[in-house]
């Protein structure tokens, strides 16, 4: 929870009016991000399916500019957000199960999380992992283009190591495809239409903090 | 089905590892794909379960 804009209480007193899920940094940093994803991956896909044009240039660009993001990005979660909130714990496993068996007709009660539960925490652990992937090995290949700042210099590594960096990138690069896809599924299911909606404009209701979330794992 | 691409040299040495095959990119469409048909069935199966225990 960030300290700017601090949650207001509706005029009764009835609990909270709405409660901040993200400041206009994090929402700016998330669909700036998603805006780089979707254009790394035309440029890169488009091509290989036969549409072809200049990608190479928009995709460099592209990768510098969704580098920088996810440094700033890794800055300000350890910093001066509460890296705790992306933390998997023995709970959220624990959880994981219990949702599991419960999609498998398990009768066990209902637990709320804290501000991200299993699922989202598993979720961002693999496109943190995919990503940072495609970006390190994206700033190697750096080096094997000309750009109007370097010329190519690929002697850096052997051939072999070349080959490895390109299969990264490039299993790496699928995989993304597919969690962007498993993304849009459930952010864009009626179930979680309120998380969308935070994504935008950075609260959700204080009727929806009470139904979704354990406020001592979620303090706001 | 090929996992990786190779250039063939034209000197005649062994082939170079050159990248990812792209023939593996249907499989990962397809994964996703799976993950949310099998979401959607098991969570309207829930749903329903729940409807018709009251
Ligand atoms: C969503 C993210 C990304 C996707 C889906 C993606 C995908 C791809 C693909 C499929 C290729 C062709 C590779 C090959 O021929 O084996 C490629 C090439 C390349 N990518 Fe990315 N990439 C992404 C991010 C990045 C980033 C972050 C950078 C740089 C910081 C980058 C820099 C490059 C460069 C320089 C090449 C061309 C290398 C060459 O032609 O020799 N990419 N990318
Ligand atoms: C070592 C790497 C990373 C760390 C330590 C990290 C940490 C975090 C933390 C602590 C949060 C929760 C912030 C909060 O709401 O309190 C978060 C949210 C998020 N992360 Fe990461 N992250 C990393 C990498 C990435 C990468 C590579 C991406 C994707 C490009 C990413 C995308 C997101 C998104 C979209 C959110 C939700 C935005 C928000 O709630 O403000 N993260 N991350």
């Amino acid at each position: 929870m960030d300290q700017i804009t601090p949650n207001r209480r509706t005029a009764g007193g009835a609990g909270w009016d709405r409660v901040r899920r993200h400041t206009l940094l994090d929402r700016t940093y998330h669909w700036l991000m998603a805006l780089c994803v979707i254009v790394l991956m035309a440029t890169a896909f488009l091509p290989i399916l036969g549409i072809k044009f200049e990608w190479l240039d928009i995709h460099w660009i592209t990768g510098v500019a969704l580098a920088a993001l996810v440094l700033i990005h890794i800055v300000r979660a350890l910093f001066f957000q509460d890296w705790r909130n992306m933390w998997i714990g023995w709970t959220d496993l624990r959880e994981l199960w219990r949702d599991t068996a419960r999609l498998l007709g398990s009768r066990s009660a209902l637990a709320l999380p804290g501000k991200y539960d299993a699922a989202q925490k598993l979720y961002h652990l693999g496109v943190a992992i995919v990503i940072l992937a495609v970006v390190g090995t994206g700033l190697l290949m750096l080096l094997k283009i000309d750009t109007p700042f370097w010329r190519r210099n690929p002697y850096w590594f052997s051939a072999d190591t070349w080959g490895v960096i390109y299969v990264i990138h490039g299993f790496a690069a699928m995989a993304i495809v597919a969690t962007v896809i498993v993304h849009l599924y459930f952010s864009l299911m009626p179930d979680s239409w309120y998380l969308l909606r935070a994504m935008v404009r950075g609260w959700i209701s204080g009727k929806e903090y009470a139904q979704h979330y354990d406020p001592s794992r979620w303090k706001a | 089905m090929e996992l990786f691409r190779y250039s063939r040299s034209i000197y005649g040495g062994s082939d170079q590892l050159i990248g990812a095959s792209w023939d593996l990119l249907p499989w990962f469409v397809g994964a996703a794909v799976l993950v949310i048909v099998v979401h959607a069935l098991l969570s309207a199966l829930a749903k329903w379960r729940a409807r018709h225990s009251a």
